[in-house]
């Protein structure tokens, strides 16, 4: 199937690889880069939107 | 905590956008299910210019996408900026000027595409003016939220702004792009790009435009508001990070597979299909990142109805991002594309991921901005399963009409016949799958009341906070961070994030279409292909503005099935003077390329008059403006000028004599109606004979003889 769809390219072959190594450079370098992230600091991250300061007193109606 | 600043989040804004998206939702839907409807009853169309199907299609899309989700997005960005980055936005006149500058562009494309002032292009069919605010608008909107990020107080930028971040940046690109055009006057403007660079440049835009209108921004708010709902975090925030690179850098390079099996060359239909598929990856990592942040909070799901339409939201999300790259196969997209089956698969999007986000989030919101309990939540629950009925009722009619009028486009009899030879067959064939949609866009269209009856109770109930206090610690300027990686230092940079986002989707861009913007080396010259002529080029903007490319596709593919039906298959040398080009996208009607010389010029003359006329059961509307308003030559010059300005070979000074070739041409038509007993006071002025010049050219060029290429 890649087989096919690279030949299918025709004479810019170089285009479906440089697609390809651009992809897997920039995939690559993010995975690394989030595997080389401290937990602390993913913590503080994830737990950013939750700062219930940040919204009304609300909770929703149970009458209805 | 010492050293603590306060200030107010601006929540009017929020609520402001909040109304809109809400007032644009009950218009953009409403035309929609009138149009739906005047599918099944032609008779809706009322014969009467504005209100017909091929212009109100575009409303509907246009304000779908860009009043109703628009809004939507702005609603939840204003409101999640401003806490995730602990401060005020930069400018209340800004706020309210992105906020008045985006309504008027809704209610001027609201005027504007009814009365036919159109560019054909697909989601990008505002004229130029209109255009060039939304630049302004979208500007303002840009430097209102840099500068927010600016002045923040958080050092960091949680995922969701980077998704804000990506969408701004690359729908500016887009949308520059896809309008690149020079006007002929206020209403009008000549394409820069032709044939197929105009249709690779346009599917670039549309398929980006739900990339990074319908669906960046929206992820940007489910890791804001699926976190906030379920009260704890997302479920891998190292997978968001994942998500958002991936996504980004891999959803520009697939427009292509909106094109497949036409005249785009192959190599660019590899290209986006290879990319759909790999996008099932991110797409999937995001939509199960979503899911899983419920891990543990589903009995939550049982009885908050802000959940339920997030779950349903994300789910849809999934279902579309599967589906998408399947129907990018070719395979598949042979039998799907032109069919409802494409219709069905957006609005899963649309209804389901877009729509149910957008409820989701409002309920959510409303509670808060008015400092009051929702309501009701047992009308916000009945709104979900209603909306829930909806979608399923619109959309699984649609995949059976789809696939159903696709297989009998493809049928052939023993005999090697087109058994269904007649396209009229495959319509009348499918007209009850199109009731049930109309029904089911109805049913949704009742959930959505619903909702705008308990948000105007609960608003009505409570009273708008309109600026929430806060307080937060300054953010260190000048912090020293030794010891960390790189990826933490684009964190804390906007601008570094909008640099390398631009680069990243750019990298897409420019490889797949610089090399199709080489002409000469791409498009295969044909000797026998000629500009149009100054009358059917006005009868070709007579059908830009009544948007027959809504229902008639002008691209036959290389099937045997559309070979015997049309007539040759479509050749790129053919498109080098179609500015815009009009391939279309959905076959409502037959396509109609080769439509040039198979009918009489009286054929189509009563054809537009009353479409039931030569063929009972049609489902096409009347056209009797056509017979009655004189043909415009005021700009005809104009538009020759701006031709020859983009290398149509024109003679000299053409434009000088091109009224009275015109006149002619003119003439020469209403003399071969008036021989079929067709008589008419002035009928060589009126519209229609412009229109009948235009399709009695279509696809004739080489028709005659073989093609001959000249140059390679």
């Amino acid at each position: 199937m890649a087989k096919y769809i690279l030949e299918s390219a025709g004479n810019i072959n170089w285009m479906a690889l440089f697609a390809l190594i651009t992809f897997m450079t920039v995939f690559l370098l993010v995975v690394f880069m989030v595997f080389m992230d401290n937990k602390a600091f993913i913590k503080k991250m994830e737990n950013l939107p939750l700062d219930t300061e940040d919204d009304m007193p609300t909770s929703f109606s149970k009458h209805s | 905590m010492a050293n603590m600043e306060t200030f107010y989040y601006d929540n009017k804004i929020v609520r402001n956008f909040a109304i809109a998206t809400i007032a644009f939702g009950v218009i953009g839907m409403l035309v929609g299910i009138l149009i739906a409807f005047q599918l099944v009853f032609p008779v809706l169309n009322f014969d009467t210019s504005f209100l017909t199907y091929g212009r109100l299609r575009p409303l509907h899309t246009n304000a779908v996408i860009f009043a109703f989700v628009g809004n939507g997005i702005f609603t939840g960005v204003y409101y999640s900026l401003q806490r995730l980055l602990k401060t005020r936005m930069y400018s209340d006149l800004l706020s309210s000027l992105h906020f008045w500058g985006w309504q008027l562009i809704i209610l001027s494309a609201a005027v504007s595409l009814p009365l036919g002032l159109t560019s054909s292009k697909e989601y990008a069919e505002l004229i130029w003016p209109i255009d060039l605010a939304i630049a302004v608008v979208w500007i303002i909107f840009g430097i209102n939220m840099f500068m927010t990020i600016i002045k923040r107080r958080e050092q960091h930028l949680y995922v969701a702004i980077w998704f804000y971040i990506a969408t701004w940046v690359t729908v500016t690109v887009l949308h520059v792009f896809n309008n690149l055009q020079i006007p002929v006057s206020f209403f009008h403007a000549t394409n820069v790009f032709a044939g197929v660079q105009d249709a690779l440049i346009q599917w670039w835009y549309g398929h980006n435009a739900v990339a990074f209108f319908l669906t960046t921004p929206y992820l940007g708010l489910m890791y804001y508001f699926m976190p906030k709902a379920a009260n704890r975090p997302v479920y891998s925030y190292k997978l968001s990070i994942i998500h958002f690179w991936a996504l980004i850098f891999i959803y520009i390079w697939a427009g292509p597979h909106h094109l497949l099996y036409t005249s785009l060359p192959d190599w660019a239909q590899s290209l986006g299909t290879v990319f759909s598929i790999m996008l099932i990856a991110p797409s999937w990592g995001g939509m199960l990142n979503g899911l899983l942040t419920l891990r543990g909070v589903w009995d939550k799901v049982r009885v908050d109805p802000v959940l339920k339409f997030f779950v349903v939201a994300v789910t849809a999300y999934g279902m579309a991002t599967l589906e998408g790259p399947l129907l990018s196969v070719k395979s598949l997209n042979a039998i799907t594309h032109y069919t409802d089956w494409t219709v069905g698969h957006v609005h899963i999007g649309a209804l389901g991921w877009n729509g149910m986000l957008t409820f989701g989030m409002l309920y959510w919101l409303f509670p808060r901005l008015f400092n009051t309990p929702l309501y009701s939540v047992k009308l916000a629950n009945y709104h979900f399963w209603i909306g829930t009925l909806g979608i399923l009722f619109y959309a699984i009619p649609l995949y059976w009409a789809g696939w159903t009028q696709s297989l009998m486009w493809k049928q052939f009899s023993p005999d090697g016949f087109l058994v269904y030879g007649n396209f009229l067959e495959t319509v009348t064939q499918i007209l009850p799958m199109y009731r049930i949609r109309a029904i089911g866009g109805s049913i949704y269209y009742v959930g959505f009341l619903i909702m705008v009856y308990n948000l105007w109770k609960t608003a009505a109930a409570g009273k708008l906070i309109a600026n929430q206090e806060a307080s937060s610690p300054p953010r260190e300027e000048n912090a020293v961070h030794t010891g960390e990686y790189w990826h933490k230092w684009i964190e804390r940079k906007p601008i570094q994030m909008l640099v390398v986002s631009a680069v990243l989707i750019l990298i897409g861009g420019i490889v797949e279409i610089i090399p199709m913007l080489m002409i000469d080396n791409n498009i295969p010259k044909i000797a026998s292909v000629k500009p149009y002529t100054p009358l059917e080029l006005e009868g070709r903007d007579i059908y830009i503005r009544e948007g027959c490319v809504g229902c008639h596709s002008q691209m036959v593919r290389p099937f045997r099935s559309e070979t015997e039906r049309y007539g040759d298959y479509s050749k790129s040398g053919e498109f080098i003077y179609d500015r815009p080009f009009l391939w279309g996208s959905k076959r409502t009607g037959p396509d109609l390329h080769r439509v040039g010389g198979k009918y009489s010029d009286s054929w189509h003359y009563n054809h537009m008059w009353d479409p039931e006329s030569m063929a009972a059961g049609t489902i096409m509307p009347r056209y009797p403006w056509l017979f009655e308003n004189d043909l415009s030559t005021k700009y005809t010059a104009a538009k020759i000028k701006n031709l020859q300005m983009l290398n149509t070979p024109y003679p000299d000074n053409y434009a000088d004599k091109a009224v009275s070739d015109l006149e002619a041409q003119a003439k020469k038509v209403a003399a071969n109606l008036e021989k079929d007993n067709i008589k008419m006071e002035g009928l060589e002025k009126k519209e229609i004979v412009a229109l009948i010049a235009y399709l009695q050219r279509l696809g004739t060029d080489i028709k005659v003889e073989s093609s001959e290429v000249i140059k390679k």
